[in-house]
């Protein structure tokens, strides 16, 4: 923008200008956040409740601000079943809801049965992961999964086959399996779970041992191991890299124990380097530990 | 050249193998890249890295007999690695044709042959820079059952079936899979392999050039050998159509195989049979000793990588398209607007005017019943605006954030066959009145006869003869997984009992076999448009021409995607 200026200065002008809204337009922006945010919190405050409940009772209120006062109790109402369901999906994690399928042929009258499983991660609750169900088997309550957003690095099709079989044919000779939702949703929850918190001790070893950032992989580059990743989809193998060449792998197995190690340097196995990283440790977290003691 | 000691060995093709710049193919390869992707690949030669797989032709020292050798020569060798490579720079800069670089190549610095690593990369390059000139089939990775007992598999019991209880995901190791696949391959073909990741895509390439010979030597490029008829073959080896490329998506247990674009003499049987070998020895070698894989044809077929990637790559959008990737927003803001600890009301997209003109749209669509659609919108041009804007939240509630004509994620073609009955009532038109709006070419034939299909163009007769022969594989799939089969045999039950007045007459209904090609540059956005501009009536619109089955081929039955393609399961 310098040399802008340099060069004509009415240029400049309408440039400051253009900067000048653009800032003012944010500024807008983030007070009408702030506005709504101050009203979410008014509106859920008890005492909000308490006037507004007693102007209802109360019958010498005009006319007009009767109109007013409805509005803002449905507002009210609105949101506090918001702020319930919010306790809802942060404490028990599954919530269900109804969904209705836009398909004009969709099966069972487009009735659509939404699972929302939340998932912290990073001290954040992530975007939910949703599983979407319908009833596409005639006269039948059973369900199948229809839509969903879950990772293909989660088994999601096997625990369908197992929690939700799918009705068999009266021939078969195999007693019908019973379909239970809850045992489902309970075990991809689980799945789901234990797959961030993989990745997340994947990202505490890398931050242990000095890779956290770019920064500091630039600054110090004296640390003896220069990669840690994931190596698999189900972030259940580590694929470590030191810097004289040598390279390992860590097999964890689903909650995150320490199953097998194996490091390959310039002549074979390098059965000592095992040992000194995992340092008779059971679990991953316990070599993360490891590595920032060093 | 001294004859050299040659064995037929299975070993693959080593990356450093010299192929004589004589060989015409090479010189397609080179000149169909443009100037500056080929200099800066050049430049890619010339790195000190690379100088093991692609060396260029070097002065071995600066003494006055030796200059003597190349002072005829038009482009004389350079005398060190560093001086090539300013050269090259040189050429950046400057303006000039793409033959005089293509000629320093071929007859200056790599005069000895390019090395087939150097002809991979020439050929990635040109598939980068041109993205769409291959199609991708996708393949999705099953486990099958492991017998669990020996007698298992002499019974021939439970052998072949897929393991729907597997909890585990496929995973994919470069080197071992080459290794497998190598041994997988037949002993008298031999292929080059190259792996590459390309910039922005989350996915693994590989090249597979596959050779007719059974040497792994210069034999087996040279066109100058022996014998008068390998020189003939030799010729027709370094053809397009022996190229082969497997993607891996990363963290998806889906795999891309590039459909072979039938470029050149080749045959197509012959490049189909090469193809079939490699689909088939890739589950092999993905496959450990008990932990066996097959792969399953999901009936997506696309040009496009990004559209492969977003609808079975590794994100959340695989099994949500269309208007369900509501729910699949994986960005920041996503996250907070989505979090349980956001106070704010949530204003779900469109909920307000869903409601509020219901009547309105029931009038409309009586009227579009009755007339034509541009009487419709002749005498109502008060309405017009009006219709327009619910059109336009219509289009947005069926496709979401989906199918926008910039998104990059377009879909070139789509192949439905529609299975359902002839409608009877007006009450009973249920998708129909919406093909004959979308301009499709819109063929209805009878499934055997193959005179009629005359008017078609060669790429839709091989797609019609690909749909054939996946269609009784499919329905041999459903004979033999019980589970499916009963889903389906459900499922097409279904409506029948519900409606059990018709039941008679729907199970006479006369079904034409209606054949359905939606074509364009991004067939999605286009139905998008449509819905946004009024012609399809966006609520009556069946699911599958959302795109959220996530497929580019199916059957339709009624109304929907047979075998549940949009699950993803």
């Amino acid at each position: 923008m310098g040399s802008r200026v340099s060069l004509s200065p009415e240029l400049s002008v309408a440039d400051r200008l253009h900067d000048e809204i653009a800032k003012l337009r944010a500024q807008v922006e983030s007070l009408k956040n702030d506005v709504k945010l101050q009203t979410a919190t008014l509106m859920t405050a008890d005492s909000t409740r308490q006037i507004l409940q007693s102007q209802t009772t109360g019958d010498r209120q005009p006319k007009a601000s009767e109109a007013v006062k409805q509005r803002l109790l449905t507002r009210f109402q609105e949101q506090s079943a918001h702020k319930q369901q919010s306790l809802y999906r942060a404490c028990a994690t599954i919530t269900t809801f109804k969904v209705n399928d836009p398909d004009p042929n969709a099966v069972d009258g487009g009735h659509v049965l939404g699972l929302r499983f939340e998932v912290m991660s990073k001290a954040k609750f992530a975007r939910p992961y949703y599983v979407m169900l319908n009833r596409p088997y005639a006269n039948r309550r059973y369900l199948r999964v229809h839509r969903h957003t879950v990772p293909q690095c989660i088994p999601l099709s096997g625990l369908a086959a197992q929690h939700l079989p799918p009705p068999t044919a009266k021939t078969d000779e195999d007693p019908p399996q019973k379909q239970d939702l809850s045992l489902f949703a309970r075990a991809l929850r689980r799945e789901l779970v234990r797959y961030h918190n993989r990745a997340a001790v994947i990202g505490d070893m890398k931050k242990a041992a000095g890779l956290g950032s770019k920064k500091a992989l630039d600054q110090d580059s004296d640390t003896a191991i220069v990669d840690i990743s994931a190596a698999d989809a189900e972030a259940k193998q580590i694929s470590i890299q030191w810097r004289d060449g040598r390279s390992g792998r860590l097999i964890m197995n689903d909650d995150g124990g320490i199953v097998k190690m194996v490091v390959q340097g310039d002549n074979g196995q390098d059965r000592e380097t095992v040992r000194r990283f995992l340092g008779g440790a059971v679990r991953v977290e316990e070599v993360t530990k490891g590595l920032e003691s060093h | 050249m001294a004859p050299r000691l040659s064995l037929p060995t299975t070993a693959r093709l080593p990356s450093s193998l010299r192929v004589n710049p004589s060989n015409t193919s090479i010189n397609k390869a080179l000149s169909r890249l443009s100037r500056p992707s080929l200099l800066s690949l050049v430049l890619d030669w010339l790195d000190p890295n690379n100088q093991s797989l692609c060396p260029p032709l070097l002065r071995e020292n600066s003494s006055d007999d030796e200059e003597d050798e190349f002072a005829s020569d038009l482009y004389p060798p350079a005398y060190s690695l560093p001086e090539l490579r300013e050269l090259y720079t040189d050429m950046q800069t400057r303006k000039g044709g793409k033959r005089e670089v293509v000629d320093r190549i071929l007859e200056g610095d790599w005069r000895d042959g390019l090395s087939l690593y150097q002809l991979a990369m020439a050929d990635l390059q040109y598939l980068y820079d041109h993205p769409g000139t291959l199609k991708w089939a996708c393949y999705k990775i099953q486990r099958l059952q492991t017998p669990g007992h020996e007698d298992d598999v002499e019974a021939d019991r439970s052998y072949d079936k897929i393991d729907k209880l597997a909890m585990h995901v496929p995973r994919f190791h470069p080197s071992t899979f080459l290794q497998n696949l190598q041994s997988e391959v037949l002993p008298d073909v031999k292929a080059h392999y190259n792996f590459d990741r390309p910039k922005g895509l989350p996915l693994l390439l590989l090249r597979i050039f596959v050779l007719d010979s059974p040497y792994n030597t210069d034999l087996a490029v040279s066109a100058t050998s022996g014998s008068t008829s390998s020189t003939t073959r030799t010729v027709t080896c370094f053809d397009a159509s022996r190229t082969i490329y497997v993607a891996f998506p990363d963290a998806s247990p889906h795999i891309f195989v590039s459909k072979s674009q039938s470029a050149g003499p080749t045959t197509h049987a012959e490049t189909r049979s090469l193809r079939a070998l490699v689909v088939e020895g890739i589950p092999k070698a993905l496959s450990r000793p008990g932990e066996r894989y097959a792969l399953k044809s999901v009936n997506l077929q696309t040009k496009n990588l990004d559209a492969m990637l977003s609808l079975r790559g590794s994100g959340r959008s695989n099994a949500a398209a269309g208007g369900w990737n509501v729910y699949a927003g994986d960005k920041a803001a996503d996250a907070r607007t989505h979090s349980p600890l956001n106070p704010l009301l949530p204003t779900p997209p469109l909920s307000d005017d869903a409601v509020e003109d219901d009547d309105e749209r029931a009038a409309d669509l009586r009227n579009q019943e009755t007339k034509t659609l541009k009487r419709a919108l002749g005498p109502e041009t008060t309405e017009e605006g009006k219709q327009r804007k619910r059109a336009r939240l219509v289009a947005q509630a069926r496709f979401g954030d989906n199918a926008k004509v910039d998104d990059g994620k377009g879909v070139e073609r789509v192949d439905v066959l529609v299975e359902d009955a002839f409608p009877i009532h007006a009450a009973d038109i249920e998708g129909e009145d919406d093909d004959q709006d979308t301009e499709e070419t819109q063929q209805s034939r009878s499934r055997k006869p193959k005179g009629r299909r005359s008017g078609i163009d060669a790429s839709l007769l091989q797609e019609a003869e690909i749909d054939e022969d996946e269609d009784p594989e499919q329905q041999q799939r459903d004979q033999n997984q019980e589970a499916d089969a009963s889903d389906e045999n459900l499922h097409r039950v279904g409506p029948r009992r519900t409606g059990e007045g018709d039941g008679d007459r729907e199970k006479w209904a006369w079904r034409p076999n209606v054949r359905l090609s939606l074509h364009g540059p991004h067939v999605f956005a286009g139905i998008r448009q449509l819905v946004e501009a009024g012609f399809i009536d966006g609520e009556r619109m069946p699911g599958w021409m959302t795109g959220e089955e996530g497929v580019t081929m199916g059957a339709v039955r009624n109304g929907r995607i047979k075998g549940f393609r949009g699950s993803g399961l």
